[in-house]
């Protein structure tokens, strides 16, 4: 609205109607591209200043140089891939079951009142319990490995999946669902020609959610028992008084989070420009 | 509560006290070993025992229970301080933001190889990574809070002349407090599971390393009690705060 | 001298001229209008009386001095008021805002807050919150906040916008009766060129898309009319009428 000259959110700000003077477009866009990069590129050199002289020869810490060079060391021998597949993996598969079952789930329950009201009692005293509580459990009916922590994923992507699916369902429109009835579908035909597509939108927001909370559940377990994966090699490299290789899985297990996480943001976004944004 | 929601909830523990009876079946009837299922009475046996005057499933849940609330604490404290610096400031954001953003995906957990390299295993160290964990939910929620204030109330306190202190007082604040209220839910959760795993693997006393114990000894019923309490502590937790939030929060629907 | 004074006030935004230099005075207790189309910038000079945006040429002065920033002394009307009320407070503690900035001594607040509350007759409403009150309801919270500040000058940017016809006209009312009670200034934004005859004492029409011979400002007509002016007689006035044709005549086919 040209009426309407909406001021800064900064508070304090002396109000202007002059555009001030600047460093041309290069310049504000190259400080643009920069300007992440300040905070943790200083941190990273203060920590290297730090670890090279008043912690020099620490068993426990180490400069980030050297994190670099154990990084490129696990790269070239092989056990960089072999972990990080393994976690991702885990993750992946835990997520397909967590999620098959918490979206059928979700929307047999979104679908049927009378069963979501009978659902709510068993839902609310299964859904507290932690996730890592049945990593002993895990433990115990598979030993360590892949099924192990797939089946703790599996459980800890569940409840979201099935609560985000069944509040999605309820917000299906009306219309939309009342369309079927007259059509006479079947509930199966009901459920994936009208129920299904229409709450994608909101099923990929979840699933981005979900994506998150199966690769830090994997890591988790993998810290606390099983011996794979990335969270495990982090924890070995600590036991062997091996610094710079803990701090490089460290790092690593950030990137691929960070990563996975933003190409699930890509996913979605590209979902809601082709299905239509979340009304 | 009117009839049809008495009803309700009967069907509702109907459909669980079915469950159980499954349950009860399964592990009688040895469908799942009772290794690895005991049975329900078993697990009420283990259950009983251990919360009975003097039994050590108390002086562990307090444990947790004492890690989880003290790292929680500690977390949401620095967090809503540390969130209204960074939120009220669009600079220091911007440059805050990306490494903030980094930070969010990483699993509390994996700072605990970092922490034990630094403080060994203690329970200090344990406390460390809780509120570490705890702290980025809290913190992401307040700088959210904070930066998302009503254009339209910023004028009206510029036009009122508020000083900038008033400002964030009397309307940052509140503006930022179902964000924050939110953000220290989650944050509770993280801090139950941290202190859980820290509890395993730094061997510190407590309802994590009660239920590693069992299931190393194919205690089962012990293993399934421990689980109990951990769902117990989850869902007291999560409940009292979100009566605390409703109750804060009751402008919203009033 | 006039309180507020507008001296070749020109402002530029994104690069566009939205106001060419305007210039006019507002005397005491006046009750001026300013009326015109989308992207006229009546709400953009509004705002540039108030300090909220700096004009790019010429000054804006209120009792001889420069505006460049807020002041206690002007109160603003936000025309969408839902989003102006803060809405974890009631509605005394909205308009206790007011006071709260103004470093008025807490234990004076109680007798305002009542007073002004009685004015604009929300009383019974002290202890709801914004959520629980109607469009014109909240309205007059935001009016009533203005009011506790005691200012000189009050703007108003189409505070009636967004309501509805019959709430619009009842709050026009009682406006018309709180300025007259409390001698205010009022400088009052609306697109709608009937309320600005019925409430103004002077009616300023801006047009859009200023070009050298065609400036912001097109017209600026005194009002005639008597007060107490009334929603039915005062729209059968010769003089309203007269001045209603004029105005629209002037949209129809002032344009060059």
């Amino acid at each position: 609205m040209l009426d309407d000259h909406t001021p800064s959110a900064e508070y304090g700000k002396r109000p202007s109607g002059r555009v001030g003077p600047g460093l041309g477009r290069h310049g504000a866009a190259a400080r643009a591209l920069l300007r992440p990069w300040w905070f943790p590129s200083a941190l990273l050199a203060l920590f290297e200043l730090y670890t090279r002289t008043l912690a020099k020869g620490s068993d426990s810490l180490a400069p980030p140089s050297a994190a670099l060079r154990a990084f490129a060391g696990a790269f070239t021998d092989g056990s960089l891939f072999q972990a990080t597949a393994f976690t991702l993996a885990s993750a992946a598969l835990g997520l397909a079951i967590g999620a098959t079952l918490g979206v059928t789930l979700g929307i047999a329950l979104g679908l049927s009142k009378r069963a979501a009201r009978l659902s709510v009692v068993t839902v609310e005293m299964l859904r507290p319990v932690p996730s890592v509580a049945l990593i002993p459990l895990a433990m115990l009916v598979f030993g360590f490995g892949l099924r192990m922590e797939f089946s703790v994923v599996a459980f800890a992507t569940f409840w979201p999946m099935l609560l985000l699916t069944q509040a999605a369902v309820a917000q299906v429109d009306a219309r939309l669902l009342e369309v079927s009835q007259v059509l006479g579908l079947s509930p199966l035909q009901r459920s994936l020609k009208i129920v299904l597509p229409a709450i994608v939108p909101r099923l990929f927001i979840a699933l981005r959610l979900g994506v998150a909370v199966s690769l830090v559940v994997a890591v988790t377990v993998e810290i606390a028992a099983n011996p794979n994966g990335m969270g495990y090699a982090m924890m070995i490299a600590q036991q062997s008084l091996d610094p710079a290789l803990m701090l490089a899985w460290l790092g690593w297990i950030g990137v691929v989070g960070f990563a996975v996480n933003a190409a699930a943001l890509r996913l979605q976004r590209w979902v809601a420009r082709r299905m239509g944004a979340v009304a | 509560m009117n009839p049809a929601q008495r009803s309700a909830w009967l069907g509702s523990g109907a459909v669980f006290a079915a469950f159980v009876a499954l349950w009860w079946a399964a592990s009688h009837a040895g469908w799942i070993s009772r290794v690895f299922l005991p049975t329900p009475e078993a697990t009420l046996a283990s259950l009983h025992e251990g919360l009975a005057s003097g039994g050590e499933l108390i002086a562990f849940m307090l444990a947790t229970t004492a890690r989880m609330l003290q790292g929680w604490l500690l977390a949401s404290l620095m967090g809503v301080a540390l969130g209204a610096l960074i939120g009220v400031s669009p600079t220091v954001r911007a440059t805050l933001q990306p490494t903030l953003e980094f930070v969010r995906p990483l699993p509390a957990s994996a700072l605990l190889p970092l922490a034990i390299a630094m403080f060994g295993l203690s329970p200090g160290m344990v406390l460390f990574v809780v509120a570490f964990g705890a702290l980025w939910p809290v913190l992401l929620a307040t700088v959210h809070g904070f930066a998302a204030v009503e254009p339209r109330l910023v004028e009206v306190a510029h036009c009122l002349q508020l000083s900038r202190a008033a400002f964030v007082w009397k309307i940052g604040l509140p503006n930022a407090l179902p964000d924050i209220l939110a953000g220290m839910r989650l944050s509770m959760t993280v801090s139950l599971i941290v202190a859980v795993v820290g509890e395993m693997i730094a061997s510190q006393p407590g309802l994590g390393q009660a239920i590693l114990l069992a299931a190393r000894a194919f205690r089962a019923s012990e293993l399934f009690a421990g689980i109990a309490l951990l769902g117990v502590i989850g869902f007291v937790s999560n409940a009292l705060l979100s009566l605390a939030e409703r109750k804060l929060l009751n402008w919203q629907s009033p | 001298m006039s309180l507020l004074s507008f001296d070749r006030v020109a402002i530029h935004l994104g690069g566009r001229e939205i106001l060419s230099p305007t210039s006019f005075e507002v005397e005491r207790g006046e009750f001026v209008c300013i009326v015109g189309p989308s992207g006229c910038g009546k709400t953009t000079l509004l705002r540039a009386a108030t300090g909220l945006v700096r004009a790019s040429g010429g000054e804006v002065r209120r009792d001889g001095r420069p505006v460049t920033q807020p002041s206690r002394e002007v109160a603003f009307v936000f025309q969408d008021y839902g989003r102006a009320l803060l809405p974890w407070r009631t509605v005394q503690g909205n308009v206790a805002l007011a006071l709260e900035a103004a470093g008025v001594p807490p234990e004076q607040h109680a007798a305002r807050i009542a007073e002004v509350l009685a004015k604009v007759g929300l009383a019974a409403h002290a202890h709801k919150f914004p959520a629980q009150l109607s469009g014109g309801m909240q309205q007059r919270v935001q009016i009533a906040r203005c009011l506790a500040q005691r200012p000189q000058l009050l703007m108003m940017d189409e505070p009636f916008g967004a309501l509805d016809a019959l709430t619009r006209q009842s709050l026009q009312d009682e406006v018309a009766r709180l300025v007259r009670d409390e001698g205010l200034t009022v400088l009052f934004v609306t697109h709608d060129l009937e309320e600005a005859i019925y409430l103004g004492d002077r009616v300023i029409m801006l047009q859009a898309n200023p070009a050298p011979g065609r400036p912001s400002l097109a017209r600026m007509l005194p009002v005639g009319i008597p007060h107490p002016r009334d929603q039915l007689g005062t729209k059968e006035h010769p003089e309203f009428l007269t001045l209603r044709r004029d105005l629209f005549a002037f949209i129809e086919h002032g344009h060059a």
